[in-house]
């Protein structure tokens, strides 16, 4: 008996990179993952707050959250925004001691099962980069299941930065920049997008913020996808 | 509170962002920065042991940060030299008027802690005349600009620029050929390093218990400045003391491949005393072909209180290397914007308690806490989670982004950022 999975989906997905929150369901549905959602009820994870400097509001609001992932009984939270993998795995623990819940980003998630996968990906022939985001990746250590996610997909070409990892560069739509200083955020990306590998095709990060700011930035018309919506696509979706 | 502290730096960085000769003096010195170092790292594989050693040298320093001055005054003071120590920015200009005095000339090597404490203008009123001979420092200062970066301060100005300045300067035309604008300089400062009445300089590292002083440069500017007028005055913050010659040594090998890629600088001076002779019936005298008079100002303003606070105490450990800058990627777009006497997120930290923490409340929210300053810090310094911790603190204080408190708003009602 699978235990019951909460998809959490995080404000992005929910009101401005929806298809990334599609084609999270659909996935999990053709592997057949028994998952619920909060649907209109999620809320707020408190990111946001926290990045801000907003910390007593951060607290509230977590604390509201926690006390609803609890009411629902689940053992474990996926979600597809770092940024909220990165609050409810370390502010939440740094704040409160301990969770009743194990929270993965969806990377992680798909990793494990990675064999229901596996044999569906269908090839496709394209040259493809790696965008690390910094919350999954420098705050939170994830590097090498996004990669191992989208080598499974055959014939696809897994090209890199030439800063990657721990030293890649940043969308620059995190900690509030986006909507303090909009432009300094929109140049941020234009100056990552610059440093791609020659030959890039498509540009997949696993963070809605980043493909939300890359897509802005992207004078070139080079295509920016999520994680999950690369996988789709190869599934046929 | 009126959003005027907000507003304000966003005009500033409006004209950063989009000003075109500024972005490519940056992205230049970018990528110069980043191959040199690069290949710096790589031929010296021995070095990330002895950057791990640096951190623990600082880190045992500053807990004695108090002692370890004590120590290195008496030092200088038995070898003929005169230490003083000032608690904050005033005390240090007030005795740089007095030892300076009026209408001297001043020839200076590049010292964040003298624009730290805004010392040209201070000298300047009492009419002496400042050259800077740091190449950069130099470039900016005759263009009346505030350095952008803290080992290269004229980092924002392109080649083209530089020629249209010194065109300027010398009544001819020069070319934007950098080897012919560096001859410019040259040739003009040469007579000045000779004239001048007092060198100030500042320093990279103190070694307690001699006393040395380490100025590490490429130039040669600095030795001029160090060695050629008769008296010296040397300015450093207490945090750049540490215990003994060998860990100072240590520090010195750091800096230079961080700092500027290369495998070590073109010239350390190591300075303990003013010069001095025995050779005449072994009787000591003071003032030989170097500077008679040594005198060291050791700054603390706002240092000790970085030492008290748990938070922030690491920010201290800052060898002032610079890397961290180029590796920004919001001081890549937006330079010496990006912060207020020093830059990028530690400058943010050094900022706060150097200058008062309104002096970055709204810099500090171009900060997207990438973390990736942490990762190409030799030290590894923590700049995220300090920069965090201030914006908390600014924001109890009231410096809420107006954007920022909407977003606060809609979550406490609506559930989400947007309102939706
Ligand atoms: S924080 Fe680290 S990388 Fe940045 S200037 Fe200081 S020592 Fe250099």
């Amino acid at each position: 008996m699978p235990q019951k999975v909460l998809y959490w989906k995080g404000c992005m997905s929910r009101f401005r990179t929806k298809s990334i929150a599609d084609s999270i369901e659909r996935l999990l549905t053709l592997i057949k993952v028994d998952y619920t959602t909060l649907g209109e009820n999620e809320g707020c994870c408190g990111s946001v707050l926290y990045r801000t400097g907003q910390t007593s509001d951060a607290l509230l609001v977590s604390k509201r959250t926690i006390d609803k992932i609890i009411s629902l009984g689940v053992e474990k939270v996926v979600t597809g925004c770092p940024g909220c993998f990165r609050t409810m795995s370390q502010d939440y623990t740094n704040t409160f001691k301990s969770v009743p819940f194990e929270v993965q980003h969806i990377s992680q998630f798909l990793f494990n099962i990675r064999d229901r996968l596996k044999d569906h990906l269908q090839p496709m022939d394209a040259k493809v980069v790696y965008h690390d985001p910094c919350h999954l990746g420098r705050h939170m250590g994830v590097y090498e299941e996004p990669r191992a996610l989208i080598k499974m997909i055959p014939e696809v070409q897994l090209l890199e930065f030439k800063y990657n990892r721990n030293k890649a560069l940043c969308c620059g739509s995190g900690g509030g920049v986006r909507s303090a200083f909009p432009e300094v955020s929109l140049e941020v990306a234009k100056s990552t997008l610059g440093e791609l590998p020659e030959g890039t095709e498509i540009v997949v990060t696993a963070c809605p913020f980043c493909k939300y700011n890359f897509t802005e930035a992207n004078a070139k018309k080079i295509q920016i996808m999520d994680l999950p919506e690369l996988l789709l696509r190869a599934w046929g979706g | 509170m009126s959003d005027e502290w907000f507003t304000s730096k966003r005009d500033e960085f409006m004209k950063w962002l989009y000003d075109e000769n500024r972005r490519r003096g940056l992205s230049r010195a970018v990528s110069s920065y980043t191959a040199a170092r690069d290949y710096a790292l790589a031929c010296l594989p021995h070095l990330e042991k002895t950057r791990r050693e640096v951190r623990k040298i600082k880190e045992s320093a500053i807990e004695q940060m108090d002692e370890l001055r004590r120590i290195a005054s008496e030092r200088i003071t038995e070898s003929h030299g005169n230490a003083y120590f000032a608690r904050d920015a005033e005390e240090a200009r007030k005795m740089f008027e007095k030892l300076v005095g009026s209408n001297k000339t001043v020839v200076k090597s590049k010292s964040l802690v003298t624009e730290e404490i805004h010392l040209n203008e201070a000298l300047e009123r009492n009419g002496n005349k400042i050259f800077e001979t740091d190449l950069g420092e130099f470039i900016i200062q005759i263009r009346g600009e505030k350095p952008t970066h803290i080992i290269n301060p004229s980092v924002h100005v392109p080649k083209e620029e530089v020629a249209h300045t010194f065109s300027k300067l010398v009544g001819r035309e020069v070319k934007p050929d950098i080897q012919e604008l560096v001859g410019v300089a040259r040739e003009y400062l040469r007579e000045k390093f000779c004239k001048a009445d007092i060198g100030i300089t500042g320093a990279n590292v103190v070694a307690a218990e001699t006393g040395t002083l380490f100025i590490i440069e490429n130039e040669g500017n600095a030795r001029f400045v160090s060695n050629a007028p008769p008296v010296h005055i040397c300015i450093t913050g207490i945090e750049k003391i540490v215990p003994a010659l060998e860990d100072a040594f240590k520090v010195v090998q750091v800096l230079p491949p961080y700092a500027t890629g290369i495998l070590m600088s073109a010239y350390v001076s190591m300075i303990t005393s003013p010069s001095r002779t025995a050779d005449i019936e072994k009787t000591l005298v003071y003032g030989a072909h170097g500077p008679k008079e040594l005198h060291v100002i050791f700054l603390d303003n706002g240092r000790s209180r970085m030492l008290k606070d748990p938070v922030f105490k690491e920010a201290l450990y800052c060898l002032r290397c610079g890397g961290c800058m180029y590796e920004c990627p919001v001081y890549r777009v937006l330079g010496g914007s990006f912060g207020h006497n020093y830059f990028g997120g530690i400058g943010i930290i050094w900022s706060a308690f150097t200058a008062g923490e309104e002096s970055v409340a709204a810099a500090i929210d171009a900060c997207t806490k990438c973390g990736r300053c942490k990762e190409v810090c030799p030290l590894e310094i923590d700049v995220p989670k300090m920069v965090e911790c201030l914006k908390s603190r600014l924001v109890e204080k009231g410096y809420l982004a107006n954007r920022h408190r909407i977003i606060k708003e809609n979550i406490l009602e609506r559930g989400n950022p947007f309102g939706e």
